[in-house]
């Protein structure tokens, strides 16, 4: 089995200070593999185990995403593609054209896996244009893989139901969190992972003619969220009946 | 390192109050970190090692000092095992030992101390008698860490010219365990006396010469000694991050404790004085690594480090008040350091060799 995961090295959000006037500070800004990929690489890494085959990791991003796609590879993939582009001069369809790309000049893969969204921006656009784009089946808030034959049956984590869907392979699905634990790759993995093979491939070799974004990123801010620092005071039925109404008032609880 | 430290983060410190209220084992934990590579840091490729430099491993026991001390000390000493075998073992016995210690298969405990002797090693009253293709070792060794656990013992015990170094395996009929001590902290580890009644072990145990035991014993702890220190570095590092977070919080009189001048000294210090001891305890790793004489600079860290890992924890108790005396949570920290200004080396003994070196070197 054929897997490719693509990784996001993102900013990383714990680190991660702003400005007075909530502008984020991303110049010098920490950074790591987006929290959620990490899923996606362990997942992969559950299908290879299962099924034998090999494991890449196909990464978008600036020289430093190096670092990404090496705790992917010390975790136990096999090996590493990264398109060197500074993430600020594309979009997402950009980065889901190269992508898709590179996936279909190392493919045909049978599994195409991402996570539902990056930990810095999250805004979960890159993996459906991505199977868009391959022309491929996509499931999305994926929380379990089976592939036992040649199609694949996944369960999809919506708000009140869980679907189970079945699509023949390939395709590409989007995990979210809950479906596993990844692994801690340990010091001897970590530092064999630096042997294993990465190549690195300029955007311009695989889309010729770059044509601008059709999205222009403007501004991010951060958000203050303000308390409304509400106390009850009383009996303790009394106070939580104060609770419960207030609650409900704000449509947290139902009514 | 980070990948070493987040494992460390999410899995060992939260069970680590569990640890000290004995309501968890650590075996299950100290495997999992066996797996992960912390055997293997400082020891050569060719017995499955990793070759880094002992500063990295000094730095990954820091780490897992504060998570948990207990289970700290139960892997220093257990690499303390592995590092004597690679200096002062034969090839047959590097390829028997080796590759399962690093691993993890197997657990090591180091065996020397007695209830009657503790640095003065040449004292001990533990002996090897040779009998045919055997030895047979008589004696009783106290304070023993990972006794019971362990599945292999360094055992230091006087041939007929003086102190010599076995391997003996764990099981063996000739040996046997005490019942664990009640300690004030390092609850997680097992210590207890190990008794040797006329314990057989084969003449290829032996480890180097017949009578050099001291002086391996000796050279095994100097190493052993900047790895303590490490671990206390470890240990004053988390004291110090739960009481800089108490004072930021904990109001008084109007404001944050952590606005009056009396708390900002004490943090100023404490984060200075662990800086100092991390910066004794890579120096110490840099001499050793570089083939230059550190003992006295692995003593000096160990007696730095460790004393001032308890006025860190004493301090960080001081800040935390009534919550500070009272919280397991808290209170553990010193209780786990308190152990290490005795273990492997009292203060005492090493002010004495380190003075004992610097007059010596500067003649």
């Amino acid at each position: 089995m054929k897997i490719a995961v693509c990784v996001k090295h993102a900013v990383d959000e714990a680190e991660l200070k702003v400005d007075s006037s909530g502008n984020p500070l991303l110049a010098g800004a920490a950074s790591k593999m987006s929290t959620f990929d990490k899923n996606a690489v362990e997942e992969a890494l559950r299908l290879k185990a299962a099924h034998a085959g090999d494991v890449t990791i196909i990464t978008v991003g600036p020289t430093e995403a190096k670092k990404s796609m090496k705790e992917a590879l010390a975790m136990g993939a096999d090996k590493g593609v990264l398109v060197t582009a500074d993430p600020m001069s594309i979009d997402t369809r950009g980065t889901a054209e190269l992508l898709a790309a590179v996936i279909k000049k190392g493919g045909p893969y049978d599994v195409v896996l991402c996570s539902e969204g990056s930990s810095d921006v999250y805004s979960g656009l890159v993996p459906p244009m991505l199977g868009e784009l391959l022309g491929l089946p996509y499931f999305g808030y994926v929380r379990k893989v089976e592939v036992p034959g040649q199609s694949a049956r996944v369960e999809r984590a919506l708000e009140d139901s869980i679907d189970v869907l079945e699509a023949p392979l390939p395709f590409v699905a989007s995990v979210v969190s809950e479906i596993n634990e990844p692994r801690y790759p340990t010091l001897i993995q970590i530092m064999q992972a630096g042997k294993k093979p990465m190549e690195e491939i300029s955007p311009d070799v695989l889309l010729s003619g770059s044509k601008p974004a059709p999205t222009l990123f403007t501004s991010m801010k951060a958000q203050a969220m303000a308390r409304k620092k509400v106390v009850f005071e009383g009996a303790p039925e009394e106070t939580a009946r104060k609770l419960v109404d207030a609650l409900s008032g704000e449509g947290v609880l139902p009514r | 390192m980070t990948s070493l430290g987040s494992f460390m983060e999410k899995e060992v410190l939260p069970a680590s109050p569990k640890i000290d209220m004995g309501e968890t084992k650590i075996a299950p934990l100290r495997k999992k970190l066996f797996d992960q590579g912390m055997c293997q840091i400082p020891f050569p490729e060719e017995y499955g090692g990793l070759g880094l430099p002992f500063s990295v491993y000094a730095n990954a026991v820091e780490l897992l000092g504060t998570a948990d001390a207990s289970i700290a000390l139960s892997v220093e000493i257990h690499n303390a095992v592995s590092e004597g075998l690679n200096r002062f073992a034969n090839e047959a016995q590097k390829k028997k030992y080796l590759p399962n210690l690093l691993s993890g298969k197997t657990l090591a405990s180091f065996t020397l101390t007695e209830p009657a002797s503790g640095s003065d090693a040449g004292t001990m009253a533990t002996t090897a008698e040779k009998k045919g293709k055997e030895y047979s070792i008589r004696g009783s060794k106290a304070f023993i860490t990972n006794a019971g656990d362990a599945d292999l013992y360094m055992v230091f015990a006087k041939t007929k010219n003086g102190p010599s170094c076995f391997m003996v395996e764990s099981p063996n009929p000739g040996m046997t365990f005490g019942a664990d001590l009640k300690k004030l902290g390092m609850k997680g580890s097992r210590t207890s006396e190990v008794v040797f009644s006329d314990c057989r072990v084969p003449e290829e145990n032996l480890v180097g010469e017949e009578g050099k035991g001291a002086d391996y014993a000796k050279e095994i702890l100097h190493g052993a000694r900047i790895i303590v220190a490490a671990l206390n570095v470890g240990i004053a590092q988390i004291a110090y991050d739960k009481s800089v977070a108490y004072a930021r919080t904990r109001r008084a009189f109007g404001k944050s404790i952590g606005e009056f001048q009396l708390i900002r000294e004490k943090v100023a210090d404490m984060k200075t004085e662990i800086n100092a001891g991390r910066l004794m305890y890579f120096y110490a790793s840099a001499l050793k690594e570089s083939g230059h004489e550190f003992s006295s600079e692995a003593s000096q860290a160990k007696v730095f480090c460790t004393e001032m890992s308890l006025r860190v924890c004493d301090a960080a108790i001081q800040i935390q008040g009534g919550y500070g005396y009272t919280t397991d949570e808290l209170h553990r920290h010193w209780r786990d350091a308190r152990l290490l200004t005795i273990g492997e080396g009292t203060s005492e003994v090493l002010r004495m060799l380190i003075a004992r070196r610097e007059l010596a070197r500067s003649q």
